[in-house]
């Protein structure tokens, strides 16, 4: 009898009930705010059904294999690249003790400092014609060999040297906080340095690198400043071209859900080698590592390898844009760059805040929703960090033109008045658009932060007769608030580097440096492109040598 | 005062229920335990009473209000019941006073009632100290102070004690208890600790798997358990099988199951129902020794007793009115 009645109150009459109760606000809210968020995606699978456009077919027979192929040689040169550099460096840097060791664990974050279409525009100056290699050879008298960097082996070379540290990072803390009771096991039992680096640990941290991998190659799908410039024909210059050039949305549409397909299976593959994986924070590994102090011949070459990433991936390219900066500082520092610069500074900074907000509400709207799976769906939010920019940039368009035909309609029928496009090309769109794409940058340190919260706290406060939203603000944002912080400077460091996205729906009076540099470079005037460049990375490596202290603790 | 109507909670959407068609009510000013091993469902109840998790199906009242029920939900916030969490829960970026403070900061007379529950609880002078800076008994009492502070008319204490050493666990159960008692709240504690239990509770709830299998005073559930899990909640128990019957000569209702105490066995004294055994093994346990006893007839029976120098062959027994009986 007992059971009949259990199971008779998961019936649909009753669960239909409970649905009516536990539907409140905040629910609602959450789904509201995912709905969105997910709006991009959306109007490029509805737009899917207006048909491809006229060059899809000639894009099918000549570029689709080109765009294939190129993106497919990208993800495995670039995945090769970044792991030899990344699971190296991170394990001679949590293993081994050697001079200059500790500068050089935040000097291997560097190279993420520089976006990569800049290491692109600083090699092309380096191995070109007259650049600086040439000035180098001839200055110890050797005969001039011309490497030639603008093709796609140059291009994966840029793109992997640049974008190593995710995967350095990822794996660093894997060995330096996981590994250290498995280390001592391995040593006990008179196992090899060399063998338990390959039969131990590479498999141990497998999941860890897999997870910086993965979003190296979003990474690299994303990009479009590098490719552009090395004349690489890739997805994403396919769209910016049948956008621009050809002005045919309804290819970039086609060509934005076929990268759309291709992101999702690298996520898919990345959660599939995750499935039989389970992470163990055991406290007692949490201890540091004890390091291996090797003999003076091997440090040094310790140190010249673990050297080489951060050469190769900062002190070159910067050091050329130094040089380059000195050539060009009076023409291009001037007033209306300064104005630029704060114009930069501002839209990251409002980003970063309206961002913040975003991860905030959706974090905390679905908790205070008494359905589990609103909390279960929130997370979807995230997914946006996977597509990459100008398919953001597209999505975002066609429902803004949209809108904006609309609203001109009724202007024009009701008042009389032309008014004109007024979202498209305006500073919403071009937020709105960051929002998307940056808001898992914001959303995953709130959400560690919130939940190393207790959830008794927020609990007992709400006993003790306080709503969710004052909760909030007198309980929970205080103790999250460095949670908050650094994902603000998270936030502002992307939009600062951000090119494809900003490059689709800036406004036509506004520019970014980061666009500057771009127009620079692609008006062949790559020299003055060089303190556009200088800036961002100034102001992006202050911040990420404050987060990796933040990391370290 | 607290009435609750066949309440059920699932967490996997009905194959499996955290609590299952649970019913009970509360007195004004009654204070009870509510004992269950980890999984029997007290937490969830805990939760549900507050408003921190909504029922599945059944009715919570409070006062007479219906505070959950399929069609209402009354959020946490408007509920006035007082709880105090396992962990204590206090607010590690405001002072003592201000914990205190902040259930009650729309009442007119705040400080002075702040300052009223601190001094109850033996904490005045040490207003502005931090959670951090306090030992768990101290931090156990300032949760006490800012669940009472508000006045709750009901108030929920979910494993109190169990982030305490033995020894001033023993003490700070008593203080606490008094204090709640003096207050005269109607007080759910809830416990895993059947010594906690009987030591403060006017009533005994028992949860076993999510269900209700017994609510009574402390004396009569030592007394009549109505299972034999209840019965082993509260000390040695063994259970009376058939043969145990034959050997000890005591024919009992065959449909019922029947067990005894341990402490009530005798050894070597006059009983009812005696029968000789050999000790095959001898277990020190420091106030007790177990042993392994051979009966005459072939079993092997494991008592605890108090004595020391126990003889080889022995006589053990036990009398009728001391056999526990279960209708299932």
């Amino acid at each position: 009898m007992k059971q009949a009645g259990s199971n008779n109150i998961f019936s649909y009459k009753y669960r239909l009930k409970r649905l009516r109760r536990d539907s409140n606000y905040w629910a609602i809210l959450t789904l509201v705010l995912l709905a969105f968020i997910a709006l991009p995606v959306i109007s490029i699978g509805v737009k899917l059904f207006a048909g491809p456009g006229e060059t899809w077919g000639h894009i099918v027979d000549n570029l689709l294999f080109d765009y294939l192929g190129n993106s497919l040689f990208l993800i495995l040169a670039c995945g090769t690249l970044v792991l030899l550099l990344g699971v190296s460096s991170a394990w001679l840097v949590a293993r081994f003790e050697f001079p200059l060791r500790k500068q050089m664990e935040w000097l291997l974050i560097l190279p993420l400092a520089i976006p990569g279409y800049i290491v692109a525009y600083a090699y092309a100056g380096i191995f070109d014609y007259g650049g600086s290699f040439q000035l180098l050879l001839e200055s110890i008298g050797l005969e001039f060999i011309r490497i030639d960097m603008m093709n796609k082996y140059g291009l994966a070379f840029v793109l992997g040297i640049s974008l190593f540290p995710y995967v350095y990072v990822s794996s660093r803390a894997f060995f330096m906080n996981q590994a250290n009771s498995l280390l001592e096991a391995s040593e006990m039992l008179g196992v090899g340095q060399v063998k338990t680096f390959f039969r131990l640990m590479l498999p141990m941290a497998r999941p860890a690198i897999v997870a910086g991998l993965i979003l190296v190659l979003m990474e690299v799908l994303n990009d479009y400043g590098a490719a552009k410039y090395y004349g690489v024909n890739t997805f994403t210059t396919g769209i910016f071209r049948s956008w621009f050039a050809l002005e045919e949305p309804e290819t970039a549409v086609y060509l934005s859900a076929l990268l759309i397909v291709i992101v999702f299976t690298l996520i898919l593959l990345e959660k599939f080698q995750r499935r039989n994986v389970q992470f163990n924070s055991n406290r007692s590994n949490s201890k540091s590592i004890d390091r291996i102090k090797p003999g003076r011949q091997k440090r040094s070459l310790i140190f010249l390898v673990v050297l080489i990433p951060v050469f190769l991936g900062f002190i070159l390219p910067v050091g050329q844009l130094i040089y380059w900066a000195t050539l060009t500082f009076d023409k291009v520092f001037n007033s209306s760059f300064l104005a630029l610069s704060l114009q930069s500074f501002w839209i990251a900074f409002l980003t970063a805040f309206m961002t913040v907000v975003m991860a905030v509400t959706l974090i905390y709207f679905s908790k205070w929703s008494r359905m589990s799976f609103i909390k279960n769906v929130a997370k979807l939010g995230v997914l946006g960090y996977a597509i990459p920019g100008a398919v953001i940039a597209i999505g975002i368009m066609i429902p803004m033109i949209s809108l904006d035909k609309w609203l001109i309609s009724i202007f024009d029928k009701v008042l009389n008045l032309d008014i004109g496009l007024i979202i498209t090309g305006s500073l919403v769109a071009l937020i709105y658009a960051y929002v998307v794409r940056f808001l898992a940058v914001a959303y995953n340190p709130i959400e560690s932060t919130s939940l190393k919260v207790s959830k008794t706290i927020p609990d007992s406060s709400r006993i003790l007769g306080v709503g969710n939203i004052r909760t909030f603000f007198r309980i929970e944002f205080p103790l999250i608030r460095t949670g908050i912080a650094s994902a603000f400077i998270l936030v502002f460091i992307d939009v600062l580097k951000e090119l494809p996205l900003t490059l689709i729906l800036k406004p036509f009076h506004v520019n970014t440096l980061a666009v500057k540099a771009y127009e620079y470079a692609s008006d062949e005037m790559v020299m003055e492109a060089a303190i556009p460049s200088l800036f961002i990375i100034i102001t992006v490596m202050l911040p990420v040598i404050f987060l990796n202290r933040m990391l370290i603790k | 005062m607290l009435e609750i109507n066949s309440l059920s909670k699932s967490f996997d959407k009905g194959k499996s229920f955290a609590l299952k068609d649970v019913s009970f009510h509360l007195n004004e000013g009654d204070v009870c335990a509510l004992v269950g091993e980890s999984g029997s469902g007290k937490t969830t109840l805990v939760r549900l009473i507050a408003g921190l998790e909504s029922p599945d199906a059944g009715t919570i009242k409070i006062n007479g209000r219906i505070v959950s029920s399929l069609k209402t939900f009354v959020p946490p916030e408007k509920r006035k019941v007082g709880l105090v969490f396992q962990e204590y829960a206090l607010f590690p970026h405001m002072t003592l006073f201000k914990n205190v403070l902040y259930g009650i900061s729309r009442e007119k007379n705040k400080k002075a009632r702040a300052q009223e529950v601190l001094e109850l609880v033996g904490l005045g002078g040490m207003e502005d100290r931090y959670p951090h800076q306090l030992s768990g008994g101290q931090q156990q009492r300032v949760a006490l102070a800012r669940a009472l502070a508000p006045n709750p008319s009901l108030l929920i204490l979910d494993e109190p004690f169990s982030n305490l050493d033995a020894i001033l666990r023993a003490q700070l159960r008593n203080e606490i208890f008094e204090i709640v008692k003096n207050t005269g709240v109607t007080a759910v504690f809830v416990t895993h600790d059947t010594q906690d239990a009987l030591a403060v509770a006017d009533e005994i709830l028992i949860l076993q798997d999510g269900e209700l299998i017994q609510k009574d005073e402390a004396a009569n559930l030592y007394t009549k358990p109505n299972s034999i899990y209840v019965a082993s909640l509260f000390g040695n128990t063994i259970q009376l099988s058939q043969e145990l019957q034959s050997a000890f000569n005591c024919p009992l209702n065959p449909a019922c199951s029947h067990a005894i105490r341990n402490e009530n066995f005798a050894i070597n004294e006059e009983c009812e129902h005696v029968t000789y055994a050999q000790v095959i093994k001898r277990t020190f346990l420091g106030n007790d020794t177990q042993l392994l006893l051979k009966l005459d007839s072939g079993q092997k029976l494991a008592v605890l007793t108090k004595e020391r120098n126990v003889a080889d062959r022995i006589r053990i027994g036990f009398n009728s009115k001391d056999v526990l009986e279960f209708k299932y």
